[in-house]
């Protein structure tokens, strides 16, 4: 059989790890060396460059390097979020015909997330493929447990096109609690707090005799270091203006020379209290001569700065608190995920919230990948006695015309199914229509739309006769599948999707043989 | 207690086996009766169940609950029956009823001198093993059973034979009889046995099988177990037995339809039959549809559906409706007595009067306010079957 691998898909840097002949687990390096692969691709002109390769793409074009393409999967373009990153993105988002956020490209092309998303997988593939010099097709790929069915089958679709078949999609953190060794250990009660680039994740996870629980799982999908760094590139736009004279807002390469300064020294205001941030050429003056940038900046400053974001922190906390009825002292350890968590700040709002000293791990970017591995290996069965018990993220709803009816409620344990009986209302009806939502509110504007579903070849029969069972069943990996059959016969019907959220399975299929082809 | 007791059950056609072990054990180990002495819980019984070819099959048996019932002077007999007993009949093993299955299929078995193999363990590993059911007369060929020791058989036609007995098994069950735990069971005792479920079945375990057919039923299982666990939970939590137990779930309406063994909270909410539906939806980016459908909540249809052909004397269809009925609901109790009133008159068509007393019998073993199959019992003690088709029609009418 073909090599597995276990992928840590970030929003702003990916790591890939796989288990050793030994049983260990191990980062893959990219060919530039480093063990995280920056979530980048740039749109050259001689085709897509993928990761470190990719950051020239951010000086030299800008609107056509697509960074954060995670946070786009599966999303619709209405969602206010989104509004709001068309706006400070500097790459163009555009509406699909069925209402998903897509990427503009110049010349009038356009691209889906999950596309982006394969260029990614397609390169980690090649490093995994270049590591054990055999064929890679399998990932344990994980994804933040607050993930709702349309992103996690956009997920799903972007392995596809990449040419993997997804073993299972992890939640990052179960992943994480995984990779921190929480099977090998006591019983515990985790919280996990996962600040990555582009979200910030709170799980409680219960390890109770090799089985993880994910009891509540709540979040902000748009708090990341990527907005701090934008607050960072804000004040320091706004320095240039007050001190320079000169307004760079609408240069996109100097803003991005900027961001680039800001995140490095950002990184290196975890360890130290005082940095600056120096760029000897920010923009050319129009006399010629380069503006040379230098700040110094110090880290209470930085935290000032901050703040704002900081203070989100909190909420999504209490909130997975209060989902699993827990008090503050009963979570026994407390996780830090995700390069953010690195921040001095962070680690003491967190540790405010939670009334616990978080624990540090030495690798916060990697665990998660390195979960996603030991994953491979326990469906694979090298791994005994673990088992990941996974909860609904978000409920589901079917309606018909009317208002949404809850049919799976939010926080079931998966896999689960329920069903819905529909009669018939009219003499020899051949189909019938429903909607089917993600969410919890009656009122169809406040759900996610999934999909709209038609059952076909109904048996004529009179009004009320023919009854028809629709069955939902939310599988392991979080996404849903559905299935009808006339009641009193049993028989199988056929089920037809008109509408549906993300690519459809022929497009899915086209692009991977598309990506084949290309490579 | 000086000496065990001894039980009688005689079956004189294969027939009445098959409903003593199908329908009229519970969870294919609980035998209702009544005795005429008294007994204890806990108490070793033996079962002599004899069969049609004269076979006596000794099975062991522990007594689970033992009820004095009332006595009626006026009763002609008043010794007979004074207690109810509700006895586990440990030694009836899958083993045991192969080889009944065996016997009724007409191969009749050579004696074995020796004891037959230790048979499978209880279904539940944390249960205590009981000593296996031995044949007197005849034992069947000695054909070992596949060792399922704290796991699944190697072998995977027998893996799928296990999981697809055990999913028919717990289909039928209440959901804490699917979590093995008592109705009033605390917290911890009901994410034990959902633990112990999910640890035994989880599709996540067989996925190195790289078999779809047992990952399927594996994944059935467990989906099972986790509904029940849901329902359970929630249950607990509406009961005002625990704050919260797992994840916080809002269960939405009609969610305990079918769960009639939990309903007892008043947390039910049936719904009526006909459900119209309002015209005109405000789906955002999406056209409304055109009501073209009514939702049923609960078997009512059904019901309603099958008493309809019972009423026109079609009780084959009616059956199956029924039948189909309690895939979806299985533990609605009209449904299921009515299933077998259904089941009762189409034996009676048939001359099997026998089966359909058993039949009605266990109808109104599920539902005591099954009224059909107390007067048709009635109507079978006065006439002879061919004059109360007519009476039987009007009952559904």
């Amino acid at each position: 059989m073909s090599r597995a691998v276990g992928i840590d898909l970030g929003t702003s840097n990916s790591v890939v790890a796989v288990i050793d002949k030994d049983g260990v687990p191990r980062i893959l390096t990219t060919a530039e060396g480093g063990t995280t692969m920056p979530s980048l691709v740039w749109f050259s002109p001689d085709g897509p460059v993928v990761g470190e390769l990719a950051r020239a793409g951010l000086d030299y074009s800008p609107d056509l390097t697509i960074f954060g393409a995670k946070r786009l999967l599966g999303r619709r373009f209405d969602h206010p979020e989104i509004r709001r990153l068309a706006r400070i993105l500097p790459f163009e988002l555009i509406e699909a015909p069925n209402g998903d956020t897509w990427i503009s490209l110049s010349a009038g092309r356009s691209i889906s997330p999950e596309e982006v998303c394969a260029l990614i997988l397609r390169e980690i593939r090649r490093m995994a493929e270049a590591y054990f010099g055999e064929p890679v097709t399998r990932a344990v790929i994980t994804i933040p447990a607050w993930y709702d069915a349309a992103q996690r089958q956009a997920t799903k679709d972007a392995a596809q096109i990449a040419g993997l078949t997804v073993l299972r999609l992890l939640s990052e953190p179960t992943a994480a609690s995984l990779g921190h060794g929480a099977h090998r250990g006591a019983d515990r009660k985790y919280l996990v707090c996962d600040l990555g680039g582009g979200t910030f994740d709170v799980a409680a996870v219960d390890v109770e005799a090799g089985i993880f629980e994910v009891l509540a799982t709540t979040g902000d999908a748009f708090l990341g270091g990527d907005d701090i760094d934008r607050i960072v590139v804000d004040n320091l736009v706004r320095d240039v203006r007050s001190g320079r004279g000169f307004d760079i807002t609408n240069d996109t390469v100097a803003v991005e020379r900027l961001r680039l300064a800001a995140q490095f020294t950002k990184h290196e205001l975890s360890d130290v209290s005082v940095s600056k941030i120096y760029l000897p050429e920010l923009v050319q003056l129009p006399s010629g001569r380069p503006l040379e940038y230098d700040k110094p900046l110090n880290r209470s400053e930085l935290e000032q700065w901050a703040d704002p974001l900081i203070r989100r922190i909190e909420a999504p906390i209490r909130e997975a608190l209060r989902r699993c009825g827990r008090k503050r002292g009963d979570i026994e350890e407390v996780l830090l995920v995700g390069g953010m968590t690195r921040m001095p700040a962070v680690q003491r709002e967190i540790a405010r919230v939670t009334g616990r000293e978080p624990e540090v791990i030495p690798n916060p970017e990697e665990v998660v990948a390195v979960g996603a591995a030991l994953e491979v290996a326990r469906l694979e069965g090298t791994i005994e006695g673990v088992l990941l018990i996974d909860v609904a993220a978000r409920g589901l709803a079917v309606s018909i015309g009317g208002d949404c009816e809850q049919v799976i409620a939010q926080s079931s344990v998966v896999p689960t199914r329920e069903h819905r009986v529909f009669a018939t209302r009219h003499d020899d009806q051949l189909r019938l229509e429903f909607d089917v939502w993600e969410g919890e509110s009656p009122d169809p504007s406040q759900n996610r739309h999934l999909g709209r579903y038609a059952v076909l070849d109904l048996p004529p029969a009179a009004a009320g006769d023919v009854l028809v069972l629709v069955e939902m069943t939310i599988d392991t990996d979080g996404t849903v599948r559905f299935g009808a059959s006339e009641l009193v016969s049993g028989e199988r019907l056929q089920l037809e999707q008109l509408f549906h959220a993300g690519l459809a399975r022929t497009d899915v299929l086209r692009l991977q043989r598309q990506l084949e082809h290309a490579s | 207690m000086a000496s065990a007791r001894t039980l009688h059950v005689r079956c004189t056609t294969w027939e009445q086996v098959e409903v003593f072990h199908t329908r009229k054990l519970r969870r294919g180990k609980l035998l209702s009766m009544k005795v005429p002495f008294r007994c204890d819980p806990g108490a070793e019984v033996t079962l002599n169940l004899e069969l049609p070819n004269q076979v006596v099959i000794v099975i062991a048996g522990v007594v689970q609950k033992s009820s004095s019932v009332e006595v009626d002077p006026t009763l002609a007999k008043p010794d007979a029956g004074k207690t109810w007993l509700e006895v586990e009949l440990v030694g009836f093993t899958d083993d045991v009823v192969a080889r009944i299955r065996k016997m009724a299929a007409g191969e009749v078995a050579p004696p074995a001198a020796e004891p037959p193999p230790m048979p499978a363990p209880a279904s539940r590993p944390s249960r205590p093993s009981y000593p296996p059911g031995e044949l007197r007369v005849a034992s069947a060929v000695a054909r070992a059973a596949e060792a399922q020791v704290d796991g699944l058989p190697d072998d995977e036609r027998a893996v799928f034979q296990y999981l697809t007995a055990e999913l028919r098994r717990l289909r039928t069950l209440a959901v804490h009889e699917v979590l093995d735990v008592p109705r009033d069971a605390d917290t911890d005792a009901i994410r034990r046995g959902w633990m112990d479920l999910v640890r035994r079945h989880h599709p996540d375990l067989v996925a190195r099988r790289n078999a779809p057919a047992i990952t399927h039923l594996a994944e059935e299982l467990t989906i099972l177990a986790n509904r029940a666990y849901d329902r359970l939970r929630v249950a607990m939590v509406a009961e005002g037995r625990a704050t919260a137990v797992g994840p916080v779930l809002a269960p939405p309406p009609g969610w305990l339809v079918g769960f009639d063994d939990i309903s007892s909270t008043g947390s039910i909410v049936r719904s009526k039959i006909a459900q119209t539906l309002q015209n005109g939806g405000n789906a955002p980016q999406v056209e409304a549809i055109a009501p073209q459908v009514t939702q049923i909540h609960g078997g009512e249809a059904f019901e309603l559906r099958a008493r309809a052909m019972l009423g026109d004397g079609d009780a084959d269809n009616a059956q199956e409706v029924l039948a189909a009925a309690l895939c979806v609901y299985p533990r609605s109790r009209p449904l299921r007595s009515l299933y077998y009133v259904a089941s009762a008159i189409s034996a009676l068509s048939k001359g099997e009067r026998m089966l359909a007393t058993s039949q009605l019998e266990t109808a109104l073993a599920h539902h005591e306010q099954c009224t059909e199959a107390a007067a048709i019992l009635e109507l079978m003690r006065r006439t002879n079957v061919a004059v109360i088709a007519d009476e039987m029609r009007r009952l559904f009418r």
